[in-house]
């Protein structure tokens, strides 16, 4: 134990004496590791972001009918229970889901497509709530931009038919919930709950809605039957196998092969790239911070043996180098930490604004600082056991007649 | 008396492809409060001695290798190196054996107080006064909180003289501690050093050439003889009693 404790003390007192040099070996440790800690920060953040809004992309992973097909609820609760299908949502006949749209601050009624929605739609993933019974709403942009509205507005919708050779209008106060971003779609689109796109599809047929007081022929009591969907898969991985299995149940199907396997290709040519670079720069780094730390040992072979002349016995006096290369892995990984933050604060406040990217360029999560700290202490404990064994393993008369 | 050193038949060499130097040692003994004086040229071995009698370096071949401190147990070193004993032969070195370096051989990053306190240290010797006093004896003690390289060096060579003393071993051992000395303070160091292994029952066992006429009394001096054999390839030396 005494011996143990002497060497922790003896082996840091010789790396303070020797600040310069050891300031140099933290110095060079950090050097090599701070460009690897960045480089995997900008890997991290621009790479990783950008890749991931690929991929993620809803419109990357939309499956969409082609023409129309016949399918009832149970069809589509079917698929919404499979772990490959993120959303999916009916649509009702093309023709049958338009309304018109006039609001007090707009002078123009606008014919607007109704489309389906509700909670979990990757379309509009920023909003926070979903449109709820017949009278409200999310615009599209575009929409929101003509009608003059703003969230909280309340609008007039209105429907139009052809009854027993009559012409018939009915119209709906409607509250404007959310309103899309830019990036959803440029149409004028209202997204509303299936329900309010039913009861347009039922009045446009010809039949009553009682929940709105709208008159007509009764309700069918006949299943209902949608002819198309929107469905996204879970990610662009999935797609190739929703697409097979929707085509196996007879539904003409359109999805974005292609640009799917683009994204697919550049995803897996970057993590290959990545991989190398990463494969390469430890290898570097472990070879450079290895080769410095064992001629360090080398260096010491004077003093290691005065301490086994001293009466050190061989396993301890290993430890003396192990000690020291231990202080330099922690504080040049120290200094490495210090110097990336510095880059990453630079690249963050001064790069991000003029690319005009709303998130960070450069950021790593504390699992890679700790995987950065114990590579290096790992190699260089390693390292100081290779020449700290070759330092003890020699007779101690040998390296004191030592020039 | 006690026979403090037994070595019989012991050999090292140097030898590369065959060339080179081989130590022999056919039989010698040195027994206590004896002090020995190794005389001879450069090249003829006396390091090589020196280390194998302080246990750092390992005969090639031995037939008898045994140490007996006055104050400890026998022990069997031909026997210990055999199986290769590293920590046994470390604790005896550590306990019976002091050693002074020519160049010093002071860890430049300890204050010359914790230079001689390491061996006390790893003895789990009480702090007691004798670092003072061994240090006012050999002239140092206002230099006791300096770091080595701030000393002179025959300074460093005092203080290399209370490190190899201050766990009191029984066995004192110097190669060449003031060749790099000038004379003037050689014979001054010496004169302290003879003083206080007389007075603390050391056996000292010296490499040296010029100081070691003033004490030729005092220390008997083993016989050095070399030959060139082996057509000319070894240069053998041999160390009698």
């Amino acid at each position: 134990m005494a011996q143990i404790s002497s060497i922790v003390r003896l082996s840091f007192r010789d790396y303070s004496h020797e600040w310069r040099m050891s300031g140099c070996f933290i110095l060079a440790l950090a050097s090599v590791l701070a460009p690897m800690m960045i480089l995997f920060g900008l890997k991290f953040g621009i790479v990783s972001t950008m890749l991931d809004q690929l991929i993620e992309n809803p419109t990357n992973r939309e499956i969409k009918p082609v023409g129309s097909g016949r399918y009832n609820d149970a069809w589509i609760d079917r698929f919404r229970e499979r772990a490959d299908v993120e959303f999916i949502i009916p649509k009702t006949r093309a023709l049958a889901a338009t309304i018109q749209l006039k609001s007090d601050t707009a002078n123009r009624i606008l014919s607007t497509e109704l489309l389906a929605t509700a909670k979990g739609d990757p379309l509009l993933s920023r909003s926070s709530s979903f449109p709820e019974g017949y009278d409200q709403v999310i615009l599209s942009q575009s929409a929101a931009k003509k009608l003059n509205v703003d969230l909280g507005d309340e609008i007039d919708g209105s429907l139009a038919r052809q009854f027993q050779g009559k012409r018939e209008r009915v119209h709906l106060p409607i509250k404007v919930i959310d309103i899309a971003d830019v990036g959803v779609t440029s149409r004028n689109v209202a997204f509303v709950n299936l329900d309010l796109l039913i009861a347009s599809e039922l009045f446009k047929d010809g039949r009553a809605v009682k929940d709105l007081s709208w008159g007509g022929d009764s309700e069918a009591s006949t299943e209902r039957i949608y002819p198309s969907f929107r469905l996204y898969a879970r990610s662009i991985y999935d797609v190739e196998k929703l697409v097979n299995d929707l085509e196996k149940e007879g539904a003409k199907i359109k999805a974005n092969v292609a640009e799917i396997a683009t994204v697919q290709s550049i995803d897996q040519n970057l993590t290959v790239i990545f991989w190398i670079i990463a494969c390469v720069g430890a290898i570097g780094f472990s070879f450079s911070l290895g080769a410095s730390l064992w001629a360090n040992v080398d260096r010491k072979r004077k003093e290691l043996s005065v301490l086994r002349l001293v009466g050190f016995k061989s396993g301890r006096i290993v430890m003396f180098p192990v000690l020291q290369s231990f202080y330099t892995a922690i504080l040049g990984w120290l200094l490495a930490v210090l110097v990336y933050l510095g880059f990453e604060h630079l690249i963050n406040f001064f790069l991000a604004p003029r690319l005009n990217l709303d998130r960070a360029l450069c950021f790593l999560l504390t699992e890679h600082f700790l995987w950065a700290l114990g590579l290096t202490v790992v190699v260089a404990i390693f390292a100081a056991i290779l020449g700290g064994a070759r330092a003890a393993g020699i007779e101690p008369s040998e390296g004191l007649r030592e020039i | 008396m006690t026979i403090v050193y037994r070595l019989k038949n012991v050999v090292k060499e140097r030898l590369i492809d065959g060339v080179g130097f081989r130590l022999m040692v056919p039989d010698i003994q040195i027994s206590a409060k004896e002090n020995i004086a190794l005389i001879g040229h450069s090249g003829c071995g006396k390091s090589t001695l020196l280390d194998i009698l302080a246990l750092i370096s390992k005969p090639d071949s031995l037939d008898q290798m045994s140490l007996h401190p006055v104050d400890g147990d026998s022990h069997d070193v031909a026997k210990l190196w055999e199986q290769d004993k590293q920590s046994m032969l470390s604790q005896i070195r550590k306990q019976h054996i002091g050693y002074v370096l020519q160049s010093g051989g002071l860890l430049p990053y300890l204050t010359v107080r914790e230079n001689i306190e390491l061996p006390r240290k790893l003895l789990n010797l009480p702090d007691d006064d004798s670092i003072k006093s061994i240090s006012r004896v050999l002239g140092i003690d206002r230099q006791l909180d300096k770091l080595p390289g701030l000393l002179s060096a025959g300074e460093r060579q005092r203080a290399s003289f209370a490190r190899a003393l201050s766990h009191r071993p029984s066995i004192l051992i110097a190669d060449e501690p003031t060749a790099a000395l000038d004379p003037i303070t050689a014979q001054k160091i010496m004169a302290v050093v003879m003083e206080v292994i007389r007075g603390l029952n050391i056996t000292l066992i010296t490499a040296s050439h010029d100081w070691a006429g003033v004490y030729k009394m005092e220390l008997r001096t083993l016989k050095q003889e070399s030959e060139v054999i082996e057509d000319g390839n070894v240069y053998q030396s041999r160390f009698c009693d």
